[in-house]
């Protein structure tokens, strides 16, 4: 943060947005590089949706600009919605006309767009194409919706909640989709509280709570600057207090549902003196495993919360 | 402009594939025209019955029998009277036992008014008829005499006449009242509006053929309503084409703004469907549709008056009766009417108007 990309794609300064007494959005910089998928991770009511509808110029900000390369998108909503494609979060189309009809008329909606039989062909709904709206499955509907966001060629891509609501393989199909997106060199700027499709999707990505991002950068920076440590985990019957001072090069130990994690900066000697305490207390290293640290235990170390909660 | 009428090609098709709501609009006036225009066409005479102190025969009577167009029962007075009451007999005439001489009597008729139109038509002829006897038991040549003589291609007013502009001025407030007021509320609540609003469809396009697509649903109705009316009905109304097109235009206008209130203030289409019925009810009741405002109480008739719906209906039912023109001084207060409504509720509209 703090560091001005000069090549920027899309920019958010100072955005702001209250409803009453909730501050939804509160004073929040960013900066998209372009060509990449940058994520805002944040637990529900984190104001990802608030953030993301006043950068396409849906939502009026209280304060703050957005810039689409040099255009004020606030100021001129217009010139940018030519540049960019949009997934709402909530949103639905006409249920009588059919799938090919629906990209036939948001597609004359704008200057030259992408072939109908394209799209329909790119998102692999060739068997719905004449299907109405109102007979889709909530997968086929996304990707009608992603579809949609992508006629008129879009230079930044904002998907909101993308993978909601869909089954695991549906998820997975929808994330080749999303780095296809990239290849082709969009930008692609989505939400998701679901760590796993931050983890995999993003080059960047903003942690988000109660309207501010609590940190951004690449998934490694974000583990690197927060936690450069390890995780040590003992099933949750093994009996060790919350106490780390008995065991050298441990910092904390943490009761996290299904296991007891141990962090450490120094793995080798914190393995080390833990197998010689269990050895002086006599107890046994029941599920004793190690992992590095990921973005749910930065998460966790940014709000005090785990994001499923 | 190029957006506007994709959009509107892409409305219309959405409102042909909504079988469900094209059944509705059309259902209603096409029952009530069929119902009523049967009813109308089963009385071929008038049944009364006739109420005289045993042994005594009136000389109307005898001259009333004669008519072929009454049928005549003699019952007691209580009979008649629950008869007429029930539907059996049209009216029940009451004869006095004498006749003062030189002095005139009243002869009483009870008539049934379930329908306003026949128990009208009822003591019109009855009382047409005893002028006739009077004239004849004065002994004197009456002063004037009728020589009736049918017309070729005469126009009788029955009921279905009266109502056919009722009903058209009725599905015009349907129409643009639900389409607005419940169906934009609809897109609005599911989230389909916010999704053309990041596009480049300007909001003004995006209304524009809104209302476009509920004006052609209007004109197509109407045209199925008359033709189905006059075609198969056998209506017979005066069809001014291009004044009937300027009226229904300007009554839709006024109805697609009233509902533009509706679907501003509303949240779901839910809360919508209590509030327009609220709006339409009573109107489709009092505003003439089905009998004229002038029937009502006179207090409620002034009220009524002012309705949007009785504006649209007396300026269709005055052209279609070929009494008005679009320029007849009597044209004057509906069309000011409807213009009325239509800037107060355009203006009240564009205060209300919310996009989410
Ligand atoms: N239209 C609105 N009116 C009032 N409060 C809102 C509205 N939209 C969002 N909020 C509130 O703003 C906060 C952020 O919401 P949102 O941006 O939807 O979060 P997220 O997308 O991260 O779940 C929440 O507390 C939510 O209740
Ligand atoms: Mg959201």
């Amino acid at each position: 943060m703090g560091t001005c990309m000069h090549n920027a794609v899309l920019r958010l300064e100072n955005l702001t947005k209250r409803y009453g007494s909730v501050l939804a959005v509160d004073h929040l910089n960013l900066e998209v590089p372009p060509g990449q998928i940058f994520s805002l991770l944040g637990p529900n009511g984190a104001g990802k949706t608030t953030t993301l509808e006043m950068t396409e110029g849906l939502r009026p900000p209280d304060d703050g600009h957005v810039y689409l390369g040099n255009v004020d998108v606030i100021r001129h909503p217009a010139v940018a919605r030519l540049r960019f494609g949009v997934q709402l979060q909530t949103s639905a189309f006409f249920e009588l006309l059919t799938v090919r009809e629906t990209l036939e008329l948001f597609g004359n909606l704008y200057p030259g767009p992408l072939p109908v039989s394209d799209l329909i062909t790119r998102m692999g709904l060739e068997e719905k194409a004449g299907a109405r709206v109102e007979a889709l499955s909530g997968g086929q509907r996304q990707r009608l919706a992603l579809g949609v966001a992508l006629v008129n060629d879009p230079e930044v891509v904002f998907l909101d909640e993308p993978s909601a609501g869909l089954d695991p393989q549906a998820r997975r199909n929808l994330w080749d989709v999303i780095l296809g997106l990239k290849a082709e060199g969009r930008t692609v700027v989505l939400t998701t509280h679901y760590m796993d499709e931050a983890e995999v999707l993003s080059d960047r990505l903003a942690i988000m709570d109660h309207g501010r991002v609590l940190d951004a950068g690449t998934p490694r920076e974000l583990i690197e600057r927060h936690l450069p440590a390890a995780m040590i985990e003992l099933d949750p019957d093994v009996a060790i207090g919350a106490d780390p001072s008995g065991i050298p090069g441990v910092l904390s130990i943490e009761r996290r549902g299904e296991a007891t994690v141990l962090v450490t900066e120094r793995l080798e000697e914190a393995l080390v003196s833990l197998v010689s305490w269990a050895g002086r207390e006599g107890r046994e290293l029941r599920g004793l495993r190690t992992r590095g640290a990921t973005l749910e235990d930065v998460f966790l170390k940014l709000t005090g919360r785990s994001l499923r909660e | 402009m190029k957006a506007t009428w994709t959009l509107l090609a892409a409305l219309i098709r959405v409102t042909v594939r909504n079988r469900q709501g094209l059944f509705w609009t059309l259902f209603f006036p096409v029952v009530l025209m069929v119902v009523f225009s049967f009813l109308g066409n089963s009385t071929s005479h008038i049944n009364i019955a006739v109420v005289e102190a045993p042994g005594t025969s009136s000389p109307v009577v005898s001259v009333l029998k004669k008519s072929p167009g009454f049928a005549l029962h003699r019952m007691d007075r209580t009979r008649a009277l629950a008869e007429v009451r029930s539907g059996q007999m049209d009216a029940a005439l009451f004869i006095p036992n004498t006749r003062t001489g030189g002095g005139s009597s009243t002869l009483t008729l009870r008539y049934n008014n379930a329908n306003l139109i026949a128990g009208q038509e009822t003591v019109g002829s009855v009382t047409a008829f005893i002028a006739q006897v009077n004239v004849a038991l004065s002994g004197r040549p009456p002063a004037y005499r009728i020589a009736a003589a049918p017309m070729a291609k005469s126009r009788a007013s029955t009921y279905l006449d009266f109502l056919l502009p009722g009903v058209l001025a009725l599905m015009v407030m349907q129409n643009s009242l639900f389409g607005i007021g419940s169906g934009l509320t609809r897109w609005k609540e599911k989230g389909i509006l916010r999704r053309f609003r990041v596009t480049p469809l300007k909001p003004v396009e995006f209304l524009g053929a809104t209302v476009l697509n509920y004006i052609a649903v209007g004109f197509a109705t109407s045209v199925i309503i008359i033709g189905l009316a006059t075609g198969l009905l056998h209506a017979t109304v005066v069809l001014p084409l291009l004044a009937l097109f300027l009226v229904l235009l300007l009554g839709m206008a006024c109805f697609l703004a009233i509902g533009f209130i509706v679907a501003g203030v509303a949240k779901t289409q839910e809360a919508t469907i209590p509030i327009v019925n609220l709006i339409s009810f009573p109107m489709m009741f009092l505003s003439g549709i089905f009998f004229p405002v002038s029937s009502l109480p006179k207090t409620l008739s002034h009220i009524v008056h002012y309705f949007p719906l009785t504006y649209v209906a007396g300026a269709l039912r005055g052209l279609m009766s070929g009494q008005l023109t679009l320029v007849s001084g009597a044209m004057r207060a509906d069309l000011l009417g409807m213009a009325a409504w239509l800037v107060i509720a355009g203006l009240i509209a564009a205060r209300v108007w919310r996009w989410e």
